[in-house]
């Protein structure tokens, strides 16, 4: 069985499942009595050739553009399909990443060829071949098999194989050849733009040695703002009841209780909490407890430490103009 | 955009793994063991048998008293005293009559509920062992999967889709979106429990309603580790009366379980006519009876749940059968109100059901015509039987507890057939008398029950001892159809009253920018299905989750 491996690249460096795929292709290679074929695909991406040569496979093919620089789910299908005619392999394996979910179901249509995607094994018998997928969240898995006409397309998942399973040359390294390709910048449809990486805004809660907690007396969404020139004139990080998070009046990962975070600061302090079993367990441990709530019999006061009956947007203002005044 | 689904295709799919769907399953894979040791044709194979549960595991949904009659595990499980986990056998009863401060035991145990014989169990304990041996025969036990939508084709149905999972609150898909699959079978069966939310579609989209609407109540429970000594193991205890009122159907019950766990919990009828009736209140004051608190006192709350149960019985039982379907256990309304029992007649239904699919699939042919057998079956079971004879004792109650002890006194002499027969009923719903009040203020919540924290507790607090827990980014579970019609209508007619029927807490009206507003907190939903049920106007649809979410009620 003649196999093209495609690997995934990004910025000069190949994405570690691209080996766990690898391994998985040497296996088919040994079992099917075939060739393998590895692709590298870019722009100046010809040391990653180098560094897959290194590995167990009959040729490394160089597939290089201008416009493979960045990434577009055109020109890469559009490159691939190209190869694909031109190799005429028998199976075409991906690495199953975010990238390969994007354009291989694109790439297997312009084809005119069904895809297995995300497989966790394969198996041989008969002369032939069965990938194995998960079903139900893994509860229970399916037989796969490919009904037409090669060229077939598989993806496998990440850890389903070992990369570090994955063989080196026997002679030292494979032979490099490039294959070329043709793109117009006018069949590339979308434009990439500068590649960014979500600010982890996660606050690390649990560290946050000070927390000022909203709860529903906060009333309204503007008056988050109050407590959180408290919490910022404290030293402090916000955080929040289910409801608040609930309303979307602040971001989930800032929720404290039993279907959030459980956190443990050297001072709590709770502002319109109640106190609901929900949410206390979320932040029982805290090394002092002070809470501000109208309502003297809020379960709250029975676990905090100081407790001030009384209008938290009388109190609320208070305080930060006495931390302020001592900052 | 359209969602291209994976497909599977089984013999038989069977929604929901509690008494009846697990009863249906393993009996099924009995048959077919019987069938390929007999070398008969067509090949069947318990691989090709699905049931899918919502719950994160095997009999995380599952709710009763309970005390179990166990004639039916007796012909599913010959040998069930061997293996099943029974907690104890019933060692003696007693009905008692609450006023409050006092008790008045009844001289003798009504013959209903008498339960020599019978089991106190934990029927979370029973599915989850019933769903062990369910899953040694090879059958596909889907854990965390919902039957979302129903497949329908000629008069009847052919399978379910399962809910997408890993959607946002806006509808949207997140990274870890799978879309449900898309599951055919030659014949499913519903095995739902009470108001099971496909069971409801179908029985109104294909007209399959018995005489009488069904009827439901609310069963809210507590399970409490209390001091040695406080009751005996296998005591069972019934009461009628206080905290209830005479023109409420209800009472409570006690059972002793082994190691000092006691089971409590108070039905009521989702018939009254106060719409800020508050059942969860009611059960909690039910605690504060003497007879009540010297047993729970100075004990500690284990787990919290509640489930509506359906009351209707032999009248409101929908036609059970369609092309491609079948409905079994509570879904199928075989609950005998009057001995409060109903897992017994689940198993029982969803043996008969298996027989009926076996037949079936060596026909060729699961039509509902040849499905009919099963309604025949149950005709000649003593499931029928058992049901007939109390065909109307739940709506001889419909106008209080005097007229329907007096009635029910009749029926008993007259094998169930009273004064008159059929007794008509309405749904529970309209029973609300309407409070018409003049402004549009939201009823004061201030003054709600808040519990003393030992004994008696708030919903919030009870909630947590649910256990229930949810993903909180996805689409709400409760979905309203008119949601003006709470804000403008409901706040002046009725008071709102889901901020009240709810056991967990899950309506509030709130008032935001000086307009009041329906606020739902879905992830406390205990899927009970009571506002499904008792909305005033209908317009509330519970629809199941993404898949896992729930309560965990092991050990009820």
């Amino acid at each position: 069985m003649k196999i093209l491996l495609v690997t995934e690249q990004r910025e000069g460096k190949f994405n570690n499942v691209s080996f766990e795929t690898l391994a998985a292709a040497q296996q088919l290679v040994q079992h099917t009595k075939g060739s393998l074929s590895g692709v590298v695909i870019g722009k100046a991406v010809a040391p990653l050739a180098d560094q897959l040569a290194a590995y167990q496979l009959d040729e490394v093919l160089l597939v290089e553009h201008d416009l493979l620089d960045k990434y577009t789910p055109d020109g890469f299908s559009l490159a691939l399909k190209q190869v694909i005619e031109s190799v005429k392999p028998d199976l075409v394996l991906f690495p199953h990443t975010y990238q390969v979910r994007d354009f291989a179901p694109k790439l297997a249509a312009s084809l005119n060829k069904g895809m297995i995607g995300d497989c966790i094994d394969y198996r041989y018998e008969n002369g032939k071949l069965i990938f194995v997928r998960q079903m139900f969240q893994g509860r229970t898995s399916a037989d796969v098999v490919f009904t037409g006409e090669a060229p077939w397309i598989a993806s496998f998942q990440a850890s389903a194989f070992r990369a570090d399973l994955a063989a080196k040359h026997a002679a030292g390294k494979a032979p490099i050849k490039s294959v070329a390709v043709e793109l117009k910048p006018e069949q590339i449809r979308t434009k990439p733009l500068e590649l960014f990486r979500e600010a982890k805004q996660a606050v690390d809660l649990t560290a946050a040695p000070i927390l000022v907690s909203v709860g529903r007396g906060i009333k309204a969404p503007e008056n988050i703002a109050m407590a959180e020139k408290l919490a910022k004139a404290m030293h402090g990080e916000i955080c929040a009841s289910r409801p608040i998070c609930d309303e979307g009046w602040l971001p989930m990962d800032r929720q404290i209780g039993s279907s959030g975070q459980t956190v443990a600061p050297k001072l709590y302090l709770a502002l319109g909490i109640s106190g609901a079993i929900q949410h206390v367990v979320g932040m029982k441990g805290a090394r002092t407890i002070a809470a501000i709530n109208k309502d003297q019999n809020a379960p709250i006061f029975e676990i905090a430490d100081y407790g001030i009956v009384g209008d938290l947007f009388e109190i609320v203002p208070a305080l930060i103009e006495e931390f302020e005044k001592n900052a | 955009m359209a969602i291209e689904r994976e497909q599977l295709e089984a013999d038989v799919l069977i929604v929901g793994a509690g008494p009846g769907g697990l009863a249906c399953a393993l009996h099924l894979a009995d048959l077919f063991e019987k069938h390929t040791a007999a070398g008969k044709t067509p090949a069947l194979s318990a691989e090709n048998i699905y049931v899918l549960e919502k719950g994160r595991e095997v009999g995380a949904h599952q709710l009763s008293g309970a005390i179990m009659d166990p004639r039916g595990l007796r012909e599913l499980v010959p040998d069930f005293e061997k293996g099943a986990p029974l907690d104890t056998p019933v060692t003696g009863d007693a009905v008692y009559y609450f006023t409050e401060g006092e008790s008045f035991k009844l001289p003798i145990t009504p013959p209903p509920l008498q339960n020599h014989g019978n089991y106190v169990v934990s029927v979370s304990k029973i599915v989850k062992w019933l769903g062990g041996l369910v899953e040694k025969k090879g059958i596909n036990l889907f854990t965390q999967f919902a039957g979302r939508e129903l497949i329908y084709e000629k008069d009847g149905i052919a399978g379910v889709i399962t809910e997408d999972k890993g959607v946002d609150k806006n509808g949207k898909p997140k990274d870890n979106f799978t879309p449900g699959y898309e599951l055919r079978a030659k014949v499913t069966v519903l095995a739902e429990g009470s108001r099971g939310s496909l069971t409801k579609e179908m029985v109104n989209k294909l007209r399959l309603d018995g005489l009488n609407p069904q009827i439901y109540g609310i069963g809210i429970k507590e399970l409490w580790d209390v001091q040695p000594g406080r009751i005996e193991t296998g005591f069972v205890a019934h009461s009628l009366g206080w905290p209830l009122t005479t023109d409420l159907y209800g009472g409570g019950w006690i059972y002793g379980m082994a190691n000092n766990r006691v089971s409590i919990g108070m039905v009521v009828a989702l018939e009254y006519k106060n719409p800020l009736f508050d059942p969860h209140e009611a059960f909690q004051k039910f605690k504060t009876h003497p007879t009540v608190k010297k047993i729970l006192e100075g004990g500690k709350l284990v787990r919290y749940g509640a489930k509506t149960v359906p009351y209707g019985g032999w009248y409101s039982m929908p036609r059970t059968y369609v092309d491609g379907g079948l409905i079994v256990g509570d879904s199928a309304s075989v609950l005998n109100s009057q001995r409060l029992k109903g897992i017994h007649t689940a198993i029982k239904t969803g043996m008969l059901a298996a027989e009926t699919i076996y037949e079936a699939l060596c026909k060729g042919d699961t039509s509902a015509e040849t499905l009919s057998t099963y309604q025949k079956k149950i005709d000649q079971s003593w499931v029928k039987k058992e049901l007939w004879e109390v065909r109307n004792f739940h709506q001889a109650f419909h106008h209080g507890l005097v007229p329907g002890l007096i009635q029910s006194g009749f029926q008993f002499v007259s094998g169930g057939r009273g004064l008159s027969d059929p007794m008509h009923s309405e749904p529970g719903y309209k029973a609300y008398q309407k409070r018409n009040r003049s402004s549009a203020h939201l009823v004061d919540q201030n003054f709600r029950f808040k519990g003393d924290g030992k004994l008696t507790f708030d919903r919030l607090t009870d909630v947590y001892h649910s256990g229930t827990r949810h993903e909180e980014d996805q689409p709400c579970h409760l979905i309203v159809l008119e949601p003006n019609i709470c804000v403008d209508r409901c706040v002046r007619e009725y008071g709102n009253p889901c901020q009240y029927f709810c056991p967990a807490a899950v309506y509030e009206m709130v008032t935001e920018k000086g307009a009041p507003k329906l606020k739902i907190n879905a992830a406390n939903c205990v899927h009970c299905k009571t506002c499904d049920i008792a909305d005033p106007y209908q317009i509330i649809n519970w629809v199941p989750p993404e898949g896992g979410g729930g309560p965990n009620y092991e050990g009820m």
